[in-house]
């Protein structure tokens, strides 16, 4: 009894009847009518919500009959898995959002109730005919409710949606006859047992006429002018319906008609990758919030016709189809419709005003969940649908259509992202988001929902352990507690770090469990100093808990997905860190959207491994297959962009320079060294083969060339942060090449290295806040003498550039000495005297530091300036003790690295003592340190001689006002750096924004406002479609 | 041959009904010409069902079981054609409402006056 009530024909007989019984309830009050619709919307959600749970549990598809006979006799529908999540998913969220209708007018209520059983109807039937008329019940509910708003625009919009909607349902029906002209049949499922019996001209012309339809129906671009303007000024509830409700009809008619459409699959996918990729480029010239959705609406439609398409020739089992694609369409649904939802909340079109959002922390919270679903960030559906389509289609070897589809979503990433950073930054209104709160939940429950999802698919996509989440439990408990002061949030989150994190690195070994180690201690150590601020920052402490317990989990990772899981957590928490300061608005995106390139990469590199190895797990990067090299080169480039190498690091400095200063501190220590961790893990694949050892020597001419140039860019800076930004990068640029070696003594050095970098400029960064917090200035020129006021400040900051320097007795000598002769004993010249000249020059601005900021005289206005807040020299000192430990005993370190090594490599490393000496005593280092002497020397003449020779005269001349020697002579090597580093990089990457803004200028001058002419576009649309299809063949005998 | 001169009928009235809405710049012209051209699509349907010589698809003693696959015209599309009609009925209806609030919006039913969204 309960069963055949539940049965899913119901589902229609309570959608109509439910509507016929409005009128009729209106009559006895308007609680009626809301009561009856929530109750019809809720029944149906439980019916569809109990098939879905049926057919999940392994029984068949569920058939339902109609009109007492079987078919062909009568109209039957199925309930399949597909079915019943698509349908379930369209039900839950015309439930959710029958909170905004409660209050309109029975007639609405009865069109949206008509509008969400019509779309289960497509869904479901299996009728061609009849899938016409639920179409049409679609359309008509849609132009019914898009009535709502009447204001003129909105009004021409609706006629031009109405034209093109007519004419694709017409072609529908045109084509709907044909095919029964040609076979006499109409239920979809025969139509498919008896394909080649759509033959000739007419079976032809049928088909395109249906393809044609339902992919106009979609949008596509060109010819979807008329869905944009609809979109733009339509109300953001029926948009939203639009967007999710009847574009998931249509699509799932397309996916359910697909097999008719055998031949023309490549060509649908080419449909879907035009409209993904140019709707997303145009999405970066918009500026109103609604038409912006329309794009991004569209697109992400175009992907999902990608998706059906390939993963139908790539002939994938269900589940994994059903995995992306219903991933991909949870994701869109939840997502999109809440956007569209929220812009009716915040009530403003323009993108620049939605920073009336700021004032309402809930709901910009759930803006920010809502952008990173759609961008495809973890942990939400879309990111494990993207995941497990990249990894069929390099399977497939598809990889044009992979290329596209990242080029896509990065562009899509990158105007939701600005938009996002306009919302955050945006001038602040004394006016607050015009509805209630009340408006809010809906938006809440999709935002839940995306996450539950989330975790379901993670699951699906073969995440089957829990530890990748606690990061994210973590943000999640310290978000609860954000009401709380400051210091008990930051300690909170330091507990956390500790607890979780010192969990999380328990079982790991060997390289993973000292870079585990590494990562965790410097993040809590250097998170203790954002004890500082005691002012309250939303946001902050949540996003703290993410990345602290994100880096530890890294190295913890043994499958490429969960890898590439927490890495992508690390790039979002990352990102929401650095774009909170005040001052990152523009630096911020770049450092996402290389962030996303960087990810891109190593997605691509982890598929190419896949379908290698068919293997999940990252030792299959330690066996060599055929594709060794193209994965080795493109995990390099990958993680090269993340470590900021020359070329690619026009990111780096503004974001290490703009984030708040312990951010700064945060990004150059630690984050960074998530790059070379994933450089040590991906290059194991070079060992295994020659092409790559080849490609290795290449890795390692660009770590220097970045170490050489990076220190040159920083001798130009004035702003500290920036000089320190670039003296990061230069550092990290040792590392890589360190890397390169590819010998055992390179990795030693590699990790010796990894720890010095991470300890002194976790200081010098920390050091940058205390000046900075103290002061308010950031130009080392504003500086000068501070050494007495903040003697503990000056003595760490000195510790930090002796030991990053490379001056003995510190760590970095070591460092430096390992580096060389690792170089050495590889037979490396070039590096080697390019790792000598860098030193040279970072010399320079390392000493700089000092000067301007501690010696010289001091300033007036700095007379009563206090030593550097507590927490923030707790930090230092902690970071001081590690480089003690490490100057004095490198034992400590170097030989469980040296033991973690791969044994791969023969060891060259004997270890005998617990000082310096004894460890160096292996090498003879006279020669080598000889040089190192000669050289520098060698190159201080030069400068000298240049300076003095009148080589620069005209500059020389300029600078000698007003300046002391020593000025003068920075001011010389600011000028001969300056032109030895021409920006060529930040110039190509503004020619490259600057071109993609003009593409999108181009490609959106078709869209005219002009209802013919899009109606036109839309008829040159089928024959474009008829005519790739091989249509012409038919023209003549 | 009836069903020849219906068939052509039928899709001269859909092009017909094509260029209009694609030439006519008055937004009644251009309905008028929807519905023309699914006027065409509904009599391209009826010629589809229609059996040369065929008697109404009603099973009785003029007409057999057994002849009436041969003799009766097909039943179907002239069932098809009732739905369609009926819907295009309420999508003409639709479009003239909206002519309506346009025309009271705008003073014009010129279809250039509804270009204020584009790019």
């Amino acid at each position: 009894m309960v069963g055949s009530l539940l049965h899913p024909l119901n589902i229609f007989i309570v959608g109509l009847g439910g509507a016929f019984l409005i009128p009729l309830l209106n009559r006895l009050g308007s609680r009626w009518v809301a009561s009856a619709f929530i109750f019809a919307l809720a029944a149906m959600t439980l019916m569809s919500g109990i098939s879905l749970l049926e057919v999940l549990n392994g029984s068949p598809p569920i058939d339902i009959l109609t009109g007492g006979s079987k078919p062909p006799y009568s109209i039957n529908l199925r309930a399949g898995l597909d079915e019943a999540v698509f349908a379930f998913g369209v039900n839950l969220v015309g439930l959710i959002g029958a909170y905004y209708f409660l209050r309109e007018k029975y007639g609405t209520i009865l069109i949206y109730l008509l509008l969400i059983m019509g779309i289960q109807g497509m869904v479901m039937t299996r009728d061609l005919f009849n899938l016409f008329v639920f179409l049409e019940i679609v359309s008509i509910a849609t132009y019914g409710l898009l009535s709502l708003r009447d204001t003129p625009e909105a009004l021409s919009a609706t006629f031009k949606y109405l034209m093109a909607t007519v004419l694709a349902s017409n072609f529908f029906l045109i084509g709907t006859i044909l095919l029964y002209a040609t076979t006499g049949l109409l239920n979809i499922d025969d139509l498919i047992a008896n394909q080649q019996a759509i033959a000739g001209p007419i079976g032809f012309a049928a088909l395109i006429f249906l393809l044609a339809s339902l992919l106009v129906e979609l949008k596509p671009f060109p010819a979807n002018g008329w869905g944009l303007d609809v979109y733009e000024t339509a109300r953001g509830d029926v948009a939203a319906l639009i967007s999710g409700g009847v574009s998931t009809g249509v699509f799932f008619a397309l996916l359910k008609l697909l097999p008719l459409f055998e031949g023309q699959l490549e060509i649908i996918a080419a449909a879907g990758v035009i409209t993904f990729v140019v709707s997303n480029l145009i999405g970066l010239q918009q500026t109103t919030a609604q038409r912006l959705l329309g794009y991004s609406s569209i697109g992400q439609i175009g992907l999902l016709t990608i998706a059906a398409c390939l993963l139908r020739l790539a002939n994938v089992d269900s589940a994994t189809f059903l995995l992306i694609a219903g991933g991909l369409f949870i994701n869109h649904l939840f997502a999109k419709v809440g956007l569209f939802w929220l812009a009716d909340y915040v009530g403003k079109a323009r993108l620049q005003d939605w920073s009336v959002l700021k004032s309402r922390p809930a709901a910009f919270l759930a803006f920010a969940v809502l952008l990173a679903a759609i961008s495809g960030f973890p942990p939400f559906p879309g990111f494990w649908a993207k995941w497990q389509l990249v990894m069929v289609l390099a399977q497939d070897e598809r990889y044009v259509w992979i290329v596209l589809i990242l080029v896509g979503s990065l562009l899509e990433a990158a105007y939701l992202f600005r938009w996002f950073g306009q919302t955050l930054h945006g001038p602040v209104e004394s006016q607050t988001a015009r509805a209630g709160s009340g408006a809010l939940v809906p938006i809440f429950a999709l935002g839940l929902l995306l996450i539950i999802s989330g975790l379901i698919t993670s699951n699906l996509a073969g995440l089957n352990s829990f530890w990748p989440l606690i990061p994210l439990a973590a943000g999640a408990l310290t978000l609860l507690i954000a009401p709380c002061p400051a210091w008990v949030q930051c300690l909170t989150v330091l507990g956390m770090a500790l607890l979780g994190g010192g969990w999380l690195i328990s079982d790991v070994t060997g390289l993973n469990g000292l870079f585990a180690v590494l990562l965790l201690a410097g993040g809590v150590t250097i998170a203790i100093a954002s004890l500082y601020r005691n002012d309250t920052r939303p946001g902050f402490y949540p996003l703290l808990a993410v990345l602290l317990l994100s880096l530890p989990a890294l190295p913890r990772a043994s499958t490429t997905l969960e890898f590439f899981f927490i890495w992508e957590l690390i790039t979002l928490s990352s990102y929401f860190l650095v774009v909170r300061s005040r001052d990152a608005q523009r630096q911020a995106l770049p450092f996402l959207l290389f962030s996303l390139v960087a990810a891109f990469f190593l997605l691509a590199g982890f598929a190419i491994l896949h379908a290698d190895s068919a293997s999940y797990s990252l030792s299959a990067l330690r066996t060599a297959g055929p594709n060794s090299a193209v994965v080795f080169v493109l995990l390099c480039v990958g993680l090269l962009i993340k470590a900021g190498a020359v070329g690619v690091h026009v990111w780096l400095p503004g974001a290490y320079a703009a984030s708040d200063d312990d951010v700064s501190a945060l990004l150059s220590a630690v984050i960074s060294k998530v790059a070379i961790f994933g450089l040590l893990v991906g290059t194991y694949v070079a060992i295994r083969s020659e092409v790559s050892l080849q490609l290795a020597h290449v890795l390692g001419w660009i770590g220097m060339l970045t170490t050489l140039a990076a220190a040159m860019m920083a001798v130009c800076q004035d702003d500290m942060k920036r000089m320190l930004a670039y003296s990061s990068m230069s550092q990290l640029g040792y590392i890589v090449a360190a890397i390169a070696l590819m010998s055992h003594l390179g990795w030693v050095t590699a990790l010796y290295l990894v720890a010095n970098h991470l300890m002194v400029k976790g200081i010098l960064f920390l050091v940058a806040a205390a000046l900075i917090a103290r002061t308010g200035k950031r130009l080392l020129s504003d500086y000068g003498g501070l050494a007495g006021q903040m003697p503990l400040t000056f003595a760490a900051a000195s510790i930090a550039i002796l030991a990053m320097s490379g001056l003995p007795p510190f760590v970095g000598f070591g460092g430096k000495w390992l580096l060389l002769s690792a170089m050495m004993e590889k037979g490396w010249y070039g590096p080697a005297l390019m790792t000598l000249l860098a030193t040279f020059v970072g010399f320079l601005y390392m000493a700089r530091f000092i000067q301007a900021i501690f010696l010289g005289p001091r300033r007036p206005d700095y007379a009563d300036l206090e030593e550097a807040p507590a927490a923030l020299l707790t930090a230092q000192a902690l970071l001081i003790v590690g480089i003690l430990v490490m100057s004095f005993f490198p034992k400590v370190l170097i030989e469980p690295v040296s033991r973690a090594i791969d044994p791969q490599f023969a060891s060259t490393l004997v270890w005998q003592g617990m000082s310096l000496e004894m460890i160096y005593g292996t090498w003879n280092p006279i020669p080598i340190m000889l040089l190192a002497v000669a050289v520098s020397a060698l190159l201080f003449g030069l400068f000298w001689y240049l300076q003095h020779a009148g080589l620069f005269k005209d500059m020389a001349r300029r600078l000698a006002r007003n300046l002391s020697p020593l000025q003068r002579f920075y001011a010389f090597c600011r000028t001969a750096f300056g032109v030895l580093t021409p920006p060529w990089a930040s110039m190509f990457w503004s020619r490259v924004a600057v071109t993609a803004d003009d593409l999108a200028l181009c490609a959106r001058s078709i869209y005219t406002g002009n209802g013919q002419i899009y109606s036109l576009f839309i008829l040159y649309y089928v024959m474009a479609l008829y005519i790739a299809a091989g249509g012409l063949r038919y023209l003549w005998p | 041959m009836i069903s020849s001169i219906v068939l052509i009928t039928g899709l001269l009235l859909i092009l017909i009904g094509l260029w209009g809405a694609l030439t006519h710049r008055n937004i009644l012209r251009i309905i008028i010409s929807f519905s023309l051209m699914g006027t065409g699509t509904h009599i391209v349907i009826v010629a589809i069902g229609y059996v040369k010589n065929g008697t109404a698809p009603i099973i009785d003693s003029a007409l057999g079981l057994a002849e009436a696959p041969q003799r009766a015209v097909d039943p179907i599309p002239s069932a098809l054609v009732v739905t369609a009609i009926v819907i295009g009925l309420a999508v003409t209806a639709i479009m003239l409402a909206y002519a309506i609030r346009l025309y009271d919006t705008k003073k014009t039913l010129s279809i250039e006056a509804l270009m204020e969204s584009r790019w």
